[in-house]
């Protein structure tokens, strides 16, 4: 009982079809009191319409999704007032500035004293305050629609996809000011398809695909449980060290910059690979040894990359 | 209903408006550009008055007097052309629609009837015209009018038939005093259509009500919102378009409590059916056709620019079903032909219709993106 009431978030045999379409396909998870909860899945994989159930912008077709404690198909007046939501691709009144915006969405929440100030610090925004909103660059523009989500002080936020669009700059920016969130104890639920923010964000991360949740657990429990191996990189190697590696039964991968990565199961393997590499009298340029990421973890669990393109930060080294 | 909520979206929705200037200044200017141009077309046609080429062979001092005459008439400017010239080739030279050419013994022949009472004396004014303009039967009107009235006083005797005029109207009105009202009532629609889809469609494709969904915002709150400002803007702009008439075209119009009246049930009407419109129509764009296909017959069947009675039977029974019809002639019943009983009658049905669609706009704006 003591655990069930830290809940904030209980989700029970969720599930919503839209026509022939399972987008959410009977899921079940809690959230606590607290932490910062992670949906990770690619484009089309129900992470929107989970957390749009969640904070109430949609209805389910089943299950029970309880909130605070109330049904929110029940009580959405009552939960609406103590929660903040960043909707997914998130955009405010184009001729209004910063200030204004927040001021507006205050009056919104009846409120009267809210410190429109301590907010706009808080997500970096100070010397943007009479900018209008059209002016702002994108991630200038999450920010404020985060400034926006915390303008009632709520219990929980959820932030869907707050940085998908933005420019590595503009992302690392926005994920500055969630850890900001997270070191005050706010109870966030968020969804991304980025790995390094679920990553370097959550401490609970549910990775979901089809509309199924795969796998749950702290980022660390995902990889542990997952992905028992190391990766090791070699860096600027002769063409004859991929050679040497394959034959010592191992199943390298080699990259167009003359990289090689190897998955090796102990740090023994690591010592038993340099060592034949300096006894060949191949060159070696450095080398890197890793943990695998919930990216690999993703991979193995679904067989699909968590999205299109070059698998971007760590994934190039 | 929170007035802390609508008070807030009021002030979004007039910050919006006054920071973007080109829509601002297109609301705005646009009826008033409508009254000085058509204002100033009809004013034209009021006091209309011909320029008229008329050559004088006679050149006596009896010619000289029906010149006169046709001066005083009041309806044409004279310009004489010399006697020396050929009539026909000087009017196809500066391309005129009609000379006058006055006989050589027109005084000879007049002489003659008056003097010696000679019935078979007479005087062939000649018209040299050019028949494919439009204007010159309007001037082969009046001149034969004139031309008919000497001949009966000649003759001595007084007319039989006579003519009186009684107007249905307490006064005369002139065409800007009808028009006037038809600009107001059709800005007013105009502005609360266009407003309230373009608006919410755009907020909607944006995703901002999606965010406003998750705010304690009612959906009363929003539309009341949106109500007030619709009746702000319609209210500056009749006042401008007031003030411009008043001032260039020295109207005279009854401005009275039907005035605010009739405005309220117009953004009422125009709102309630932009609602409508916005649940339908998914793309900003497809709205805004949406919206002129509504605004355009309405525009131009419903009296607003010109009145019905120029229609045929049939445009005028269809003018009959459409709100804007009963708004502007209530609009004129009242700020023209000062008929409280007419203001009311079509307020009425202008009240009902806007209840209904208006109903029918809270029941079809939602909040959720999904079901």
């Amino acid at each position: 009982m003591m655990k069930e009431a830290e809940h904030v978030i209980e989700v029970e045999k969720l599930t919503k079809r839209y026509g022939d379409l399972l987008a959410v396909n009977d899921i079940s998870f809690n959230v606590r009191k607290g932490e910062v909860f992670a949906l990770l899945g690619p484009n089309g994989a129900g992470k929107t319409t989970t957390v749009e159930i969640i904070d109430t912008i949609r209805t389910p077709t089943s299950g029970k999704v309880s909130l605070l404690g109330m049904d929110v198909t029940k009580k959405k007046h009552d939960i609406v007032p103590r929660i903040g939501v960043l909707p997914q691709g998130f955009s405010s009144f184009d001729r209004i500035t910063v200030r204004e915006t927040l001021q507006y969405y205050s009056r919104l929440f009846r409120l009267r004293d809210t410190d429109v100030d301590g907010l706009i610090e808080l997500v970096t925004l100070k010397d943007k305050t009479q900018e209008i909103y059209k002016n702002l660059s994108g991630g200038l523009q999450q920010r404020l629609g985060i400034a926006i989500a915390l303008v009632n002080d709520p219990e929980v936020v959820f932030l869907d996809e707050p940085t998908t669009g933005l420019d590595p700059r503009a992302r690392r920016e926005v994920w500055d000011v969630l850890l900001g969130l997270k070191k005050k104890g706010t109870t966030v639920f968020l969804t991304t398809h980025y790995m390094e923010e679920a990553e370097l964000l959550a401490d609970t991360v549910a990775i979901i695909s089809k509309g199924k949740i795969i796998a749950m657990g702290s980022p660390g429990e995902l990889i542990e449980s997952n992905a028992n191996y190391l990766v090791l990189t070699l860096q600027f190697v002769d063409e004859q060290a991929f050679e040497i590696v394959r034959k010592m039964g191992f199943e390298p991968v080699q990259d167009n910059r003359k990289n090689i990565k190897v998955r090796v199961e102990h740090t023994d393997d690591v010592q038993k690979i340099l060592n034949a590499i300096k006894d060949a009298g191949t060159s070696l340029h450095s080398l890197d040894v890793r943990k695998p990421n919930l990216e690999e973890v993703f991979l193995k669990l679904t067989g699909e990359a968590l999205r299109e393109g070059p698998a971007g930060g760590r994934g190039a080294e | 209903m929170n007035p802390r909520v609508v008070g807030a979206n009021l002030v979004v929705s007039i910050k919006s408006f006054y920071r973007e200037k080109t829509a601002m200044f297109f609301t705005m200017a646009f009826p008033i550009i409508l009254i000085l141009v058509f204002g100033t077309i009809f004013m034209d046609q009021e006091n209309v008055s011909f320029h008229l080429y008329v050559q004088d062979l006679d050149h006596t001092d009896s010619s000289a007097q029906l010149v006169n005459t046709l001066e005083l008439n009041g309806k044409f400017q004279i310009t004489k052309v010399e006697p020396a010239v050929n009539a026909t080739q000087y009017a196809k030279n500066n391309k005129l629609n009609l000379v006058l050419t006055i006989p050589e013994g027109y005084e000879r022949s007049l002489m003659q009837r008056m003097m010696r009472n000679d019935p078979n004396a007479s005087a062939t004014i000649t018209y040299i015209y050019d028949p494919s303009s439009t204007s010159v039967a309007t001037k082969m009107e009046i001149l034969n009018s004139v031309f008919a009235e000497i001949n009966q006083r000649m003759s001595g005797k007084p007319p039989f038939i006579r003519s009186a005029e009684t107007s249905i109207l307490t006064k005369k009105y002139r065409f800007i005093e009808f028009f006037i009202p038809g600009i107001i009532a059709m800005a007013v629609m105009t502005a609360s259509l266009f407003g309230t889809v373009n608006v919410n469609t755009e907020l909607r494709q944006k995703g901002v009500i999606r965010k406003l969904s998750t705010t304690p915002i009612t959906r009363t709150d929003w539309i009341l919102a949106n109500i007030l400002y619709q009746f702000l803007l319609a209210v500056i702009s009749t006042i401008a378009m007031l003030l411009v008439s008043y001032a260039v075209f020295h109207v005279s119009l009854q401005i009275n409590a039907w005035l605010p009246v009739f405005i309220v049930l117009d953004v009422f009407a125009f709102v309630g059916i932009g609602m409508i419109l916005t649940r339908f129509v998914r793309e900003a764009q497809s709205a805004a056709a949406a919206a002129n296909a509504i605004m355009f017959p309405m525009m131009f069947l419903s009296g607003s620019f010109f009145p019905i009675e120029m229609m045929p039977g049939f445009l005028q029974t269809l003018a009959g079903i459409l709100p804007l019809y009963y708004v502007n002639e209530g609009l004129r019943a009242s700020m023209v032909f000062v008929d409280n009983m007419a203001a009311l009658r079509h307020s009425a049905i202008i009240g009902v219709f806007a209840a209904v669609v208006f109903i029918l706009g809270i029941i079809a704006t939602k909040w959720e993106e999904g079901k």
